[in-house]
């Protein structure tokens, strides 16, 4: 089988999964739309491979597949360096959320004792 | 001129401290009148909440383990929001004498600092000083603190310290994580704060595995280090912002 079909049946597949990750709500918009853009590359470089070729061939590659890893392997990076700081937000949320419910308990306790409920 | 009344809060962040917390409240309550205890159960699996209720002490529990620095940060939170005049840090441990509360008190009572350290080596005092490998890391952090921001401070790992309002507004605003007492100074000075340091004698605590020590001291150095070079950065960012707009 040509390995370039396998490339547009891969790229278009991971387009569709995300819509329907999106369609299902297990995606947000927010978070879809790096990975539409990526799939929505794929595609493109998948049916305009001479493109791909050429870009690669242009920046000194010496190997199409070379430019392809490397492309990837910086799209992860920036991905994995997103992903970090949604994390970090979530975890300032998180531990915030955490003292505000810790007080709100204390001071429920307090107000309890105050009018002698239970 | 008699002095004006003032309310005062105990921060005592513990974490699994059972054995210790009872006797650390109790003292603290009988050797500083009114000052209010408040024990922040930094989500201990064991009955450190209960120990301290029953000594007395106002228990605020975390639902899980957040750390010491957000720990600590709740108290002032609380401190803020029941307008406290002075919040005091004071370690569950036991490892602080209640005895010197008075004397940590002393300069921000007399409106001379806004933030005080009760140091172990500013006097050659005959209590516990810490073990060889954290006395080096302690050193690196005072000459580290110096060089950053010209104060000197002998003891800034100490967690047995006093804040006026000012520092209580700021530190429930942000405080340090992780190991947040060196770093807390130099967010204190940033804003302004005048920090002074006191004499104390703090007692000896459990001494952990000392094979892990040395690497657990090193981790700290660097991890704090870190901390306080990205706080610095932050700060002058923040300020050139704020004066250009």
């Amino acid at each position: 089988m040509n390995i370039h079909v396998v490339a547009m049946v891969v790229s278009v597949g991971i387009f569709l999964f995300v819509i329907d990750l999106v369609r299902r709500r297990k995606l947000t918009f927010k978070y879809a739309i790096g990975w539409l853009f990526v799939s929505a590359s794929a595609i493109f470089f998948a049916f305009f491979y001479k493109l791909l070729f050429a870009c690669a061939a242009f920046l000194g590659f010496e190997l199409p597949s070379n430019f392809i890893f490397f492309t990837m392997s910086c799209m992860f990076v920036f991905l994995s360096l997103l992903l970090t700081v949604f994390l970090c937000q979530q975890n300032n949320r998180n531990d915030c959320m955490a003292q505000k419910i810790a007080l709100l308990e204390f001071e429920l306790q307090e107000l309890k004792k105050k009018l002698k409920i239970d | 001129m008699s002095e004006p009344v003032r309310k005062i809060l105990a921060i005592v962040p513990a974490f699994n401290e059972c054995g210790n917390i009872g006797r650390t409240v109790s003292e603290i309550r009988a050797l500083a009148q009114g000052v209010d205890v408040m024990v922040i159960d930094d989500g201990s699996s064991d009955t450190t909440a209960k120990e301290a209720k029953a000594a007395g002490g106002m228990v605020v529990s975390l639902p899980f383990n957040l750390g010491i620095g957000a720990a600590v940060q709740t108290g002032f939170m609380y401190a803020q929001r029941c307008r406290y005049d002075i919040a005091m840090q004071i370690d569950g441990d036991g490892q602080h004498d209640a005895a010197f509360i008075e004397k940590v008190l002393g300069p921000i009572r007399r409106q001379e600092a806004d933030m005080v350290v009760g140091s172990r080596f500013l006097e050659k005092t005959v209590g516990f000083r810490s073990s060889f490998s954290r006395r080096v890391g302690i050193n690196f952090f005072v000459h580290l603190i110096n060089a950053l921001i010209g104060v000197k401070i002998y003891d800034p790992t100490s967690g047995f310290r006093a804040y006026n309002k000012k520092m209580i507004a700021l530190f429930s605003e942000y405080y340090p994580q992780d190991f947040p007492e060196p770093e807390a100074i130099v967010v204190a000075h940033q804003a302004g704060g005048r920090i002074r340091e006191v004499s104390v004698v703090m007692r000896a605590r459990e001494a952990g595995n000392s094979s892990i020590r040395y690497f657990k001291t090193l981790y700290y150095m660097v991890k704090v280090t870190l901390a306080i070079l990205l706080h610095m950065i932050r700060h002058r960012s923040v300020h050139k912002n704020n004066s250009e707009g």
